[in-house]
C-alpha cells in the first residue's frame, strides 16, 4: 500500500492549524527495516508484513547520517524500530553506532534472536557505558491468543529470545498492546501489568519489564469510515508539550517524520532528511493524535 | 523560573537530594557536613517523599541555614495536585507513588507547603573559579531522570552551554555518578540523601564539591539510625515496601524507571 493513499491520511493539510510545539529532541527514531517484517500482526498499525513493503528500509549511510545529527542536536535516546529491524543485515552495526554516543533501543518481535545475535547484543550492552535496551513484542499472556494475531509460533519464538537475552543478564522490556489482553482492573494485582509479570516470573525472568501500548486504529485494524480529529476545542488547556512529538523526530524512508506512529505518512513529513530541519511545531492531523491526547501514550520505554 | 545565586565563591560545599522525609539520615549528613569543613549546605530538592512526618526535616533545614531548591515533589505539594509528577505508567509503581504522596500531602504542614512554593528552581554559584549549575532533574524539565547510563555526553555539553556552567548539579533518580568530559567541564548526579541506592548497603549519599584547578568530587557514605526510622515508618502504617527498603538497602517500588544498567545492579 504506498503511503499517498494510506486511510486517515486524507485529513492533510498543507498548515495544519492544531500543531504540537517541539521543546527538544528527547529521542531519535530510526525505522530502520520501514515496514518490513516476518510476521503479519492482525493489529499492526503501519500494516508491516514481508510482502511488497509500503515503507522501504534505510541504507546505512541514511542510519549513520542521523545518529551523528542526533548527536550534535544533543539527543538522549535513539530507538531503533520497523517492520522488524532484526531483518536488516546491518542492525548489529547500527546499534554499535548509536550506543557509542547514546543510550539505544531496539523494538523486536524477537523471532530473528537465537543464541549468536543474543550474545552480539550482551556484548554491544557490556562495551558501552549507555544502555541498550530490548523491547520484546507479545499480546497476551496465552500463547493461542498471542498466536492468533502475531502469527503460529510468535510466541515460542518470542519467549525464546526473552529466555536468550535474559540469561545473558539483559533486562529485555516486554512489549504488549491492549489488542488482546485488557487492562482494565482497578487491582493492580489482577490487572494486565500482574499477568503479565507473573508469566514472565514463571518463565524465569526475575526482573519483569513491561510496557503497555494503547490499540491504534490504523493500519491493519483501519475502520471505514472517517474517525474524529483533535479539535481546538479539545485542546483548550491540554498541555500539548506532553505529547511526545513535542520532543521526538523519526527517520524513516522519504524523510524525517513527527513520530513513530506516523512514520512515512505525507501529512506528518517534517522534512526531507535534515533532522535539524525537522525541528518544527507537528501538525496534529491525524485521528491517531486522538489516541495520544486520550491515553498520554508515549512510544519511548518508560 | 527563578533561579537563586551567590556572588561570593565558595572553597568547599556539600550538595544533597531527595530528602524523602529522612529527617535521621538529613541530621547525620548535616553534621558531616559541618565536621568536613563544608561552607554552604545545597539541597536540591523533594524533601518529602517514602518517609515518616514530612515536617520533621524543615526545621533542620533552617537550623542549618541550608539553601534549598524546588524538587518535582515540593512543586506538587506546594501547588496543591493530586499527584507526584512522578509520571509512572505500572499500576503497582503507580500504587505506591500514589500512597506515598498523599500521606506525605496529608502530613506537610500548610505553611511547609506555602514555603516549599517559594523556593528557586535552580541554584547557582562558583566553587573556587569554576561556575555551578544546579538543578533538581535536568536544566529543563524539573521530573527528567538523568541516569548514568541514559545521559549522553553530547546532552551534558548542550545542558553545561545553556546553563554557562562548567559543573552541572542534579538529583532525582537518586543514585550518585559523576562524570567529567574531555574538556574539563562535568556532570555530577549527588543522589539522594532519603533512601539508599539500591546497592544492598543501607547507607545514603551526598556530594561533596571542593575548589582546584578543577572542582573536586567526593561521594559520601552516611550510615544513620536506619533501624529507628525503618520503626518510625511502621508506627506510622507506611507501607511494607518502603520499610524493607530502607532495612536491606534494596528497592522494591518505582522500579519502572530504572534503565537496564541501573536496574540490572539492584536486587529487583
Amino acid at each position: 500500500m504506498p503511503p499517498d493513499t494510506l486511510p486517515g491520511d486524507a485529513a492533510v493539510q498543507p498548515i495544519h492549524p492544531l500543531r504540537a510545539p517541539f521543546s527538544h529532541l528527547a529521542s531519535l527514531w530510526i525505522q530502520v527495516t520501514g515496514t518490513w517484517c516476518n510476521l503479519t500482526c492482525t493489529h499492526c498499525f503501519n500494516s508491516s508484513g514481508p510482502r511488497d513493503p509500503w515503507l522501504r528500509s534505510l541504507d546505512g549511510g541514511t542510519v549513520l547520517r542521523a545518529i551523528r545529527e542526533a548527536e550534535e542536536l544533543g539527543v538522549k535516546e535513539i530507538y531503533f524500530t520497523g517492520g522488524e529491524p532484526f531483518l536488516h543485515r546491518e542492525m548489529l552495526p547500527f546499534l554499535e553506532a548509536a550506543l557509542a554516543v547514546a543510550p539505544a533501543t531496539v523494538l523486536t518481535n524477537g523471532t530473528r534472536i537465537r543464541e549468536a545475535t543474543a550474545d552480539r547484543l550482551a556484548a554491544l550492552a557490556a562495551a558501552s557505558r549507555y544502555s541498550l535496551e530490548v523491547r520484546v513484542s507479545i499480546d497476551d499472556v496465552d500463547e493461542a491468543a498471542n498466536d492468533r494475531i502475531r502469527g503460529k509460533g510468535a510466541f515460542a519464538k518470542a519467549m525464546r529470545a526473552i529466555r536468550l537475552l535474559t540469561q545473558r543478564g539483559l533486562l529485555p522490556i516486554v512489549s504488549a498492546s491492549e489488542i488482546s489482553m485488557t487492562g482494565g482492573s482497578a487491582d493492580p494485582e489482577q490487572g494486565m501489568y500482574a499477568r503479565l509479570r507473573r508469566m514472565l516470573i514463571e518463565h524465569g525472568v526475575a526482573k519483569p519489564r513491561i510496557k503497555i501500548i494503547p490499540v491504534f486504529r490504523m493500519g491493519r485494524l483501519e475502520p471505514p469510515g472517517e474517525l474524529p480529529l483533535l479539535t481546538p476545542e479539545m485542546l483548550e488547556g491540554f498541555d500539548r508539550s506532553t505529547l511526545m512529538c513535542s520532543e521526538t523526530r523519526v527517520v524513516a524512508q522519504g524523510g524525517v517524520y513527527a513520530c513513530p506512529i506516523l512514520a512515512g505518512l505525507p501529512g506528518a513529513k517534517l522534512s526531507d532528511g535534515s533532522l535539524r530541519e525537522a525541528l518544527t511545531p507537528s501538525p496534529l492531523y491525524h485521528h491517531a493524535c486522538v489516541t495520544c491526547y486520550e491515553t498520554g501514550m508515549a512510544c519511548k520505554n518508560f | 523560573m527563578r533561579i537563586w545565586s551567590s556572588p561570593t565563591p565558595y572553597e568547599r560545599v556539600a550538595l544533597f537530594g531527595g530528602i524523602y522525609s529522612n529527617h535521621l539520615a538529613l541530621a547525620a549528613a548535616l553534621t558531616d557536613a559541618a565536621d568536613r569543613g563544608a561552607e554552604a549546605l545545597f539541597c536540591l530538592g523533594d524533601l518529602g517523599a517514602f518517609g515518616p512526618h514530612p515536617d520533621k526535616v524543615f526545621p533542620l533545614l533552617e537550623k542549618t541555614g541550608a539553601i534549598v531548591m524546588q524538587g518535582n515533589y515540593d512543586a506538587s505539594l506546594a501547588s496543591g495536585r493530586d499527584d507526584c509528577q512522578c509520571g509512572y505508567t505500572d499500576p503497582r509503581d503507580n500504587h505506591f507513588a500514589r500512597l506515598s504522596y498523599q500521606y506525605t500531602f496529608r502530613n506537610t504542614s500548610a505553611a511547609n507547603k506555602a514555603w516549599l512554593g517559594t523556593l528557586p528552581g535552580a541554584l547557582r554559584f562558583r566553587v573556587g573559579r569554576q561556575f555551578v549549575h544546579c538543578c533538581h532533574g535536568s536544566p529543563r524539565l524539573i521530573n527528567e531522570f538523568l541516569w548514568e547510563s541514559t545521559t549522553p555526553d553530547a546532552l551534558l555539553r548542550r545542558f553545561l552551554d545553556q546553563t554557562a556552567a562548567d559543573v552541572l548539579c542534579c538529583t532525582h533518580t537518586g543514585i550518585t555518578w559523576e562524570r567529567r568530559l574531555p574538556d574539563g567541564r562535568m556532570a555530577v548526579n549527588v543522589g539522594a540523601i532519603g533512601r539508599p541506592e539500591n546497592d544492598g548497603n543501607t547507607h545514603v549519599w551526598y556530594a561533596l564539591l571542593t575548589a582546584g584547578r578543577e572542582v573536586g568530587v567526593e561521594f559520601i557514605p552516611v550510615p544513620y539510625d536506619h533501624e529507628a526510622l525503618a520503626a518510625e515508618k511502621e508506627g506510622e502504617g507506611i507501607p511494607g515496601e518502603f520499610v524493607e527498603t530502607i532495612r536491606t538497602g534494596w528497592w522494591t517500588t518505582c522500579l519502572e524507571s530504572l534503565p537496564a544498567k541501573e536496574r540490572a545492579r539492584g536486587r529487583f
